[in-house]
């Protein structure tokens, strides 16, 4: 595929050290369009080699606002599905520059590797320096190795060296929206990660058309319900949940937003230094980056402390764990200090609630949160599953893609046929939402 | 007319730096923006935008906008300490031309969810 695209899917056979590339066929995103529907069936073509496939939307870091997220599909070993996450912050985006469309990781490797992707080049490299690290060791020494502090990561920790079933493939250095264990596979797969980088360009069929479309949807969606707030205290509010804010905000320090998206959906809680202090602190690690709604929720149910529950987000980045199967496991299990949570992060074990029909990581609030939407009806569920299909085919955000109603499925095919001139149309989205809702 | 930065506003989302890479290039790309967000603390949050000008880089940090003359770059990149070696260095790219022949004007304001980038 010409446009929006690296027209490169990339094949690692982990068990034979093969790597291989194919193109990217028209033909295929005038089918799935791209993102999930193509993950699955990627995943479907190599699923004798208990594949995870890493890609992108279709729109993944373009100028179409909220074009934040990449997709991870394999299947969970806690549900038993074939499920999908989103991968956010701004490692989708530097997938997208790397140079592939989409990566799928077959076979296991006999001993602990790494992939190294950048700029349209694939290495299988040797992770017995980092196999035992945590999380943050893990990405600051391959930032370091590499002498780029730009490396964005995909990367397990102990979790998920050990087979946990909760274990996460984290986003550089914080939690991810893998609630589907996706950290157990890269350990079963001794792989420890995936390190990206690139400096690619996206052709686009007809530029000025894309460029002025997503302008249009961006000033409408400046005039959204949601402006105004921010970060995760004020998610929580929107989803019922109000006394999070007034018990986060003392130690607040800023919100982000993942890349090009209107809402900042990750706040930094300090919990080394005074959050006030916007000079750059001496400390390197000063608190932590929230990404998981639920996973602080949970640990405020538990009756933490804010500091506690900071405390507890950032150990369960670095060990590479679900927080929010963390909350609720150590809440069935009667742990109650942020202490005996953390000794017991090895051994957590157990069934966790997974709302939904397991398809889309429940890392998304499964409501429309600050507007309404009027296709809502009486049946949110498959409401929500509709538009995560479509957020996940596109490479939209899927916690914005409940905020935003501007945000059509008639704009997003319109610009998909702008950016690509391929024959993509609602009859087109409609079939690709089908096969990953089946 | 010039530009200014909100630091504060800014959530280092890196639409000003693609829509400067789309006004360069005419593609999706990142390697010729004149205006950066700076993200390389991202362990303790630290982040801003430098803009690059005719004479000078515009730094917005959290706690203050600066100016600095080019040539400063080790400074602005990594705070004093070690240089940072990641990013094509800002003397390498082309100095902010307000987008002069695009209709649509200035296309890091025009892209910037949060209205942290203005006119001067």
């Amino acid at each position: 595929m010409e446009n929006l695209s690296a027209d490169k899917v990339l094949v690692v056979d982990l068990g034979s050290s093969e790597i291989t590339e194919d193109e990217l066929s028209d033909e295929l995103v005038e089918e799935k369009i791209g993102g999930a529907a193509i993950a699955k069936h990627l995943y479907e073509e190599h699923a004798d080699g208990d594949a995870i496939v890493i890609g992108t939307g279709l729109l993944t870091g373009t100028l179409f606002p909220a074009s934040a997220a990449a997709v991870m599909t394999a299947k969970s070993p806690v549900s038993g599905k074939i499920c999908h996450c989103p991968i956010t912050l701004k490692v989708g985006l530097e997938i997208q520059y790397a140079g592939f469309d989409y990566i799928v990781i077959k076979g296991k490797a006999d001993h602990p590797v790494f992939l190294w992707i950048h700029d349209g080049v694939a290495d299988i490299s040797d992770a017995a320096a980092v196999w035992g690290k945590n999380v943050w060791e893990t990405t600051d020494t391959w930032r370091n190795a590499m002498g780029d502090v730009l490396i964005q990561t995909l990367v397990i920790g102990s979790a998920g060296e050990n087979g946990s079933d909760f274990a996460q493939v984290c986003c550089n250095y914080w939690s991810s929206g893998d609630r589907w264990g996706f950290g157990k596979l890269f350990g079963l797969k001794n792989l420890k990660g995936v390190a990206f980088r690139g400096m690619g360009l996206l052709e686009i069929a007809d530029a000025e058309e894309f460029v002025e479309m997503s302008l249009d949807v961006l000033e409408e969606i400046k005039e959204g319900n949601f402006v105004g707030h921010k970060g995760v205290g004020d998610l929580c509010t929107a989803m019922g949940e109000a006394d999070i804010s007034a018990w986060l905000e003392p130690l607040v320090h800023r919100h982000s937003s993942c890349y090009n998206t209107p809402y900042a959906t990750n706040t930094f809680a300090c919990i080394d230094h005074d959050p006030k202090q916007m000079e750059e602190p001496e400390k390197e690690e000063t608190g932590v980056l929230i990404t998981d709604i639920f996973g602080l929720i949970g640990f405020k149910k538990a009756g933490l402390s804010a500091t506690d529950a900071c405390r507890l987000l950032r150990d369960c980045a670095r060990f590479g764990i679900d927080a929010a199967a963390v909350a609720e496991l150590s809440q069935t299990s009667g742990l109650k200090t942020r202490e005996a949570i953390q000794g017991a992060l090895p051994e957590l074990s157990g069934r966790i609630t997974l709302p939904g029909n397991g398809i889309f990581s429940p890392w998304c609030p499964q409501q429309p949160l600050f507007s309404e939407f009027e296709d809502v009806g009486d049946d949110p569920v498959s409401w929500w599953e509709r538009r995560m299909a479509v957020a996940y085919i596109f490479g939209i955000h899927p916690i914005f893609a409940v905020m935003s109603p501007e945000i059509t499925e008639e704009d997003l095919v319109e610009i998909a046929a702008v950016g690509t001139e391929l024959e993509i149309g609602q009859e087109t989205l409609d079939k690709a939402v089908h096969y990953l809702l089946q | 007319m010039g530009i200014q930065i909100d630091a504060l506003k800014c959530t280092g989302c890196m639409a000003c730096e693609m829509a400067c890479g789309y006004h360069r290039d005419d593609g999706f790309a990142l390697l010729s923006s004149c205006i950066v967000a700076y993200r390389t603390k991202e362990k303790k949050d630290y982040f801003g935008v430098i803009l690059k000008r005719d004479e000078d880089l515009l730094i917005a940090r959290p706690e203050g906008t600066e100016i600095k003359r080019i040539g400063e770059t080790a400074e602005v990149s990594d705070s004093g300490k070690k240089a940072d070696a990641s990013a094509k260095p800002m003397l390498l790219r082309e100095a902010c031309d307000l987008c002069e022949e695009m209709d649509l004007g200035p296309m890091c304001i025009k892209f910037c969810p949060f209205d942290a980038i203005s006119e001067a």
